[in-house]
């Protein structure tokens, strides 16, 4: 409901004759007006002649409102996002900021400059059930360089790129993917006019931002690596330590994970050496016995050799394996 | 209607009523003793040479952001003076006045209901209680032209701003 405004007053305004000279420059909102909206302007007068009184409209100016192309993307990962043995979803918006409804070309490029690997893109999705975070098999996938669906003026869209770590990538490497948007219709310098191709039936135009841009995510590698380190030491029946017939050999197999990644499904495995007997029930983890049977600890033992799961082992992490044969 | 129109039109000329078979635009100029011709341009940034000109040209492509010049050429096309002339435009809604210049012009901000310069008026703000009008709020403009001498013409400008 309008106010009525208890201090208005008549003011006279001066004719201006010519052209206001001062300009101050003025943002327009931020999609601005749709593409397509007519401005149509029509002046009305009155007036009195003597006793009489008349009144006059003035013919009516349209101007249509063209499309003007642009367009922002960002990377929505503050944070490198680490990237192990698994795939990785990196996340990226696409905001419209024309004012109409317009596709964007979609290009990722894993080979950005200072990377220190190029990461492996395995697919391209986008948002389409709009709920913000990738589903498989049913956000749609686009190949590189393909386009989105329509955006509407001011709205945004989340694209998904799911990549990778390549054969060789280096523990706490990192790398970044970028994403380019440009506009279905065309892109180029700003002003650059594609006669009669705008939403609405204008042309359309191309804005600040050439009508492309692009963003990066960044990722780290997260990766293990597995030294193992074997040592055997010998008890003879003698209270010596020669490897004679009726000596003990304890061997220690020493795995050593570093990185800041994990080994995963990591197995210490050995075989009993020829001319020698595995000691029933020596074989210990960290110090812990390990039954030899395949059940639920971790080790079995047999004749033949020797085998420790260790599952996932942190990286930083040292596991120590022990075991007794005789030589016979 | 439109004879109606006509006959409210008092101290028109004779012969207007022969004319009732033309286009409306052109019968409506001649019924008046007064023509209003709008028109309308949009700025364009050229650089030249290191320097930025301005020109204004017939608008090919507007698009949000730009800067439009309308204005409306008033003409007493009549052999008798014209008093308490005065000119209204409401502004297109996808438009509006621009800042500069807007505090000299007499300004409405509920469609014409309460006039005044810019700084005097005010609006909701939306929570209950008034702000001062901005330039954005503008929804009409008017001049006021005391005395139109006959053969008397001028024109009237104001700049907006796409929405």
């Amino acid at each position: 409901m309008k106010q009525d405004h208890t201090n208005t007053f008549r003011l006279t305004a001066a004719v201006t004759a010519g052209l206001t000279l001062i300009v101050i420059p003025q943002a327009a909102n931020a999609a601005g007006v749709l593409a397509g909206t007519l401005i149509e302007n029509t002046a009305s007068a009155t007036y009195s002649s003597g006793s009489a009184s008349g009144s006059v409209s003035s013919n009516t100016v349209t101007v249509k409102v063209d499309e003007l192309l642009d367009v922002a993307v960002a990377g929505l990962t503050t944070t490198p996002v680490t990237a192990g043995s698994t795939s990785i979803v990196l996340e990226y918006s696409i905001t419209n900021t024309g004012n109409g409804g317009e596709a964007f070309n979609v290009t990722v490029d894993p080979a950005v400059a200072g990377n220190g690997f190029d990461s492996v893109v395995q697919t391209i999705a986008y948002d389409s059930n709009g709920n913000g975070v990738y589903d498989a098999g049913v956000d749609t996938v686009i190949t590189n360089g393909a386009a989105t669906s329509s955006i509407a003026a001011d709205g945004s869209l989340k694209v998904f790129v799911i990549v990778t770590l390549p054969t060789g990538a280096t523990d706490a490497s990192t790398s970044q993917v970028r994403l380019t948007a440009d506009a279905v219709t065309g892109t180029g310098a700003p002003g650059t006019v594609f006669t009669g191709q705008g939403e609405g039936g204008g042309d359309a135009v191309v804005g600040a931002s050439g009508a492309s841009d692009n963003a990066t995510d960044e990722m780290i590698a997260s990766l293990a690596t597995v030294a193992l380190a074997k040592t055997a030491a010998i008890v003879d029946p003698f209270g010596g330590s020669q490897p004679v017939p009726g000596a003990v050999i304890t061997y220690t197999l020493v795995a050593t994970v570093s990185g800041s990644g994990q080994a995963e499904g990591l197995h210490v495995t050995d075989i009993i050496p020829a001319g020698t007997t595995y000691q029933v029930t020596t074989l210990k983890l960290d110090g812990a016995g390990l039954t030899d049977g395949a059940d639920a600890d971790a080790g079995v033992a047999s004749a033949s050799g020797i085998d420790v799961d260790l599952g996932t082992v942190a990286g930083g992490t040292t596991k120590t394996v022990t075991f007794d044969v005789k030589i016979n | 209607m439109k004879t109606n129109w006509i006959s409210a039109v008092i101290g028109m000329t004779a012969f207007a009523a022969s004319t009732l078979s033309a286009p409306a635009l052109a019968e409506t100029a001649k019924a008046a003793q007064v023509e209003l011709e709008s028109d309308v341009k949009v700025e364009k940034v050229v650089a030249e040479n290191g320097t930025v000109r301005k020109t204004w040209v017939t608008p090919q492509v507007v698009v949000p952001g730009d800067r439009l010049i309308f204005s409306v050429r008033y003409r007493n096309v009549s052999a008798d003076k014209v008093e308490t002339f005065v000119v209204t435009n409401p502004i297109p809604q996808p438009v509006m006045l621009a800042a500069d210049g807007a505090d000299a012009l007499d300004v409405s901000v509920d469609a014409g209901r309460n006039w005044g310069s810019l700084g005097a008026l005010q609006v909701a703000d939306g929570k209950g209680g008034q702000r001062g009008a901005l330039n954005s709020d503008v929804t009409h403009i008017r001049w006021t032209l005391p005395v139109l001498n006959p053969g008397e013409s001028g024109t009237l400008t104001y700049n907006a701003i796409v929405r």
